[in-house]
């Protein structure tokens, strides 16, 4: 399961797993979510090429915009996945 | 041996996360292959799932924990073939404006396991892999 907080900062918190069978949710809501928002994933156990997916849609929206799409607080396992997949030199990752 | 049947739906994984989280426990598996192990499992359950829209057969799943490491065998019956080890490589050095998540799935597990084998035989599919604590400690580029 997937839980998705807005923050009082106006970041959003990704909370749980990103696999084939939430990404839909997730990018429901990160589709409304504006233009200027960091993701938050320090409560992100665990994500797959559906997740990265849904990542790599909203920052192309982002970039479409004029901002692009910050990733806070990733995890060595989160990391390893961007890695392998090359998403680590797409997105600024703080 | 652990082994269990899902249906075809990419509901079924949390039913496969928590089957996953028993075998390790159960046969002593070393936790710190289960991130790779979730993953893998989950980008084939979803390609045979997605591959094979006309099939009804459900899927089987067995994990074995073998010396140092781990090793995962999925079967699915009645199905056309399809070889995720033939599947074409993704350009992860693409610009963003060529990236796309189609094929990503595949390219990790073939990145992420450490010997990975297809056979088709009499309509069925059948995947076996493995990961080892050796490897899990170090990056494959």
């Amino acid at each position: 399961m997937i839980e998705i907080v807005l923050q009082e900062n106006g970041n959003v918190s990704l909370i749980g797993r990103l696999d084939a069978a939430q990404a839909a949710v997730a990018q429901d809501y990160l589709d409304q979510a504006g233009v200027e928002f960091s993701l938050d994933l320090s409560g992100l156990e665990y994500i797959s090429s559906a997740g990265l997916g849904v990542l790599l849609k909203t920052h192309k929206r982002l970039v479409g915009a004029g901002q692009g799409l910050k990733l806070v607080n990733v995890s060595h396992h989160i990391k390893d996945v961007f890695k392998y997949s090359g998403f680590d030199k797409l997105f600024t990752i703080v | 041996m652990s082994l269990a049947m899902f249906s075809r739906s990419v509901s079924e994984l949390d039913g496969i996360v928590s089957f996953t989280a028993q075998a390790f426990t159960a046969q002593h598996i070393d936790s710190s292959l289960r991130h790779v192990i979730d993953l893998v499992i989950e980008e084939l359950f979803v390609n045979m799932v997605k591959y094979n829209v006309a099939a009804t057969s459900s899927i089987s799943i067995e994990i074995n924990g073998v010396a140092d490491g781990v090793e995962v065998c999925m079967i699915d019956s009645d199905v056309e073939r399809f070889d995720p080890t033939a599947a074409a490589t993704v350009d992860i050095d693409a610009p963003l404006a060529e990236r796309t998540a189609g094929g990503l799935g595949v390219y990790l597990v073939m990145k992420m396991v450490d010997s990975i084998s297809y056979e088709y035989k009499n309509r069925s599919s059948k995947i076996t892999f493995s990961k080892f604590l050796e490897s899990q400690t170090g990056s494959k580029t």
